[in-house]
């Protein structure tokens, strides 16, 4: 395998292999977007607002803050006993590090979104199953968007003391055309409409995660530096 | 790499030019200039602040000088190329290991990092050198500290580097973790590695290298063979040093 593909396959199961050892992420994550539903569900009456109505918005604050705290655990666990100087050091390219984390960001955060969705649909009532490939096509586009840069913001928050404050100021801003796009998506599938008839908005959507993940191959290297 | 070709076995393993960094107003490495051959090992001292660890950043990649050039292993350190970091191991306060994964899991995946074609042979043949490989499959999170910087050791020599650099590598060991550490540095010299390490140790620093360099306020205020000096008299320049964190001898730029 090239060598560039074996660093970031390396990553990768590096990550796992802690993940699997401690269940930290997985843990924190799914039992803050569970708490997060939780407390919508006894909020909204949904007997008098539609559950397809409110339902988007909830799933996405739900993922989204959830994998805040996976992104900033992620660049924690490199900082940690100076982790990321050995990997600094290693001849890797500084992109082959970006999509090592990028890559194992974004399992950790579907896998979680997997176990969340099942409980979405109880708790509200709605028929995800008839809408699921739709549905997961809107949620590989939201998830790539907020892990691209989140990846790249969590790496630029880890060398500051505030950085657990700082990862969500930068990101939230940043990501509000992904977080439109993929809320007015999920609402429209839910409401039974076609992909075909959200072109608009998977275009822009693509596009954003176009573009974090270009801006992060450029950034990176000047980023990751002390 | 036609503009950064990396040199035959007679040339230098590190060249400094009047290397300079600053962040903002301090200045942590002054216009240090020095050569060291393959096979040459320097020990750097000086007081806490001086700019030893700015000194080994810039030295291996980590950061970028202000202004001045370093040549490792043939490479532009400014450059930061990726031939340069197969060339060179690094041993500092911090082990650079991760606590949740065995001994044998941390070096398999720097292997892999850097691209050994058998990581877990590479591994299991440098645990067994530091002693570790009864422990192999426990978590780094169980060890001491003496057992993490042997790890360290481990982790840095596991690519079979030609230029060591050692940060501080005696903070915090016990006698015995010292010795070992010593012992090591020992074989890898003989093996004509060339090492350069910073310490606050004068007796085991000076005990081991042929190169001795004293650091302060960013620039060498003394760098000689160790044949050279009387031990003494360093000590006591080393410890004046220290006890005024300037030089108060007179300061001999190199």
């Amino acid at each position: 395998m090239n060598l560039f593909l074996s660093q970031i396959s390396a990553i990768v199961w590096k990550d796992f292999v802690t993940e699997l050892k401690t269940r930290e992420l997985f843990s924190a994550m799914f039992i803050f977007a569970l708490l997060v539903i939780l407390i919508f569900i006894f909020s909204v009456n949904l007997s008098i607002v539609k559950a397809s109505e409110v339902g988007p918005g909830i799933l996405w604050v739900a993922f989204l803050f959830s994998g805040t705290i996976g992104l900033n655990r992620s660049f924690m666990l490199e900082k940690e006993n100076g982790c990321l100087m050995g990997l600094l050091l290693a001849p890797a390219d500084r992109t082959a590090i970006y999509f090592g984390k990028l890559i194992s960001n974004f399992v950790f955060l579907t896998i979680m979104e997997l176990f969340i969705l099942p409980l979405f649909m109880i708790f509200f009532n709605i028929d995800l199953i008839e809408h699921l490939f739709p549905l997961l096509f809107v949620i590989f586009l939201g998830t790539l968007g907020f892990c691209a840069l989140g990846t790249l913001l969590s790496s630029l928050a880890s060398n500051l003391k505030t950085r657990e404050i700082m990862l969500p100021i930068l990101l939230y801003p940043l990501l509000v055309p992904v977080v439109i796009g993929v809320v007015r998506m999920t609402g429209q599938i839910l409401a039974g409409e076609p992909l075909s008839e959200m072109m608009n908005w998977i275009g822009l959507t693509t596009s954003f995660d176009i573009i974090y993940i270009g801006v992060s191959i450029m950034t990176i290297d000047h980023i990751l530096e002390e | 790499m036609a503009d950064n070709p990396k040199p035959d076995s007679s040339e230098s393993a590190i060249e400094v030019r009047q290397l300079r960094k600053e962040f903002g107003v301090l200045k942590a490495v002054d216009g240090i200039s020095f050569d060291l051959k393959r096979g040459d090992f320097l020990s750097v001292f000086g007081p806490n602040g001086a700019g030893k660890t700015t000194l080994i950043k810039i030295l291996t990649g980590l950061t970028r000088p202000s202004s001045g050039t370093a040549r490792v292993a043939g490479y532009d350190v400014a450059e930061g190329v990726p031939e340069m970091r197969r060339e060179i191991g690094v041993i500092s306060h911090s082990p650079a290991l991760y606590a949740d994964l065995t001994s044998m899991e941390n070096l398999v995946f720097f292997g892999k990092m850097y691209g050994l074609e058998c990581p877990e042979e590479a591994a299991l043949a440098v645990l067994e050198d530091v002693g570790l490989a009864p422990r192999r499959h426990d978590r780094v999170r169980t060890f001491s500290r003496g057992m993490l910087q042997r790890l360290s050791i481990a982790r840095a020599i596991l690519h079979d580097p030609s230029i060591l650099f050692l940060d501080e590598p005696f903070t915090g060991l016990d006698i015995h973790a010292s010795n070992v550490l010593k012992e090591h540095l020992k074989v890898l010299h003989n093996k004509k590695r060339t090492i350069l390490m910073t310490t606050h140790d004068v007796s085991c620093g000076l005990e081991m290298c042929d190169k001795v360099a004293l650091q302060v306020m960013g620039q060498f205020a003394f760098f000689e063979d160790i044949k050279d000096i009387d031990k003494e008299n360093f000590e006591t320049m080393y410890f004046d040093a220290v006890r005024n964190n300037q030089f108060t001898m007179g300061i001999r730029p190199h």
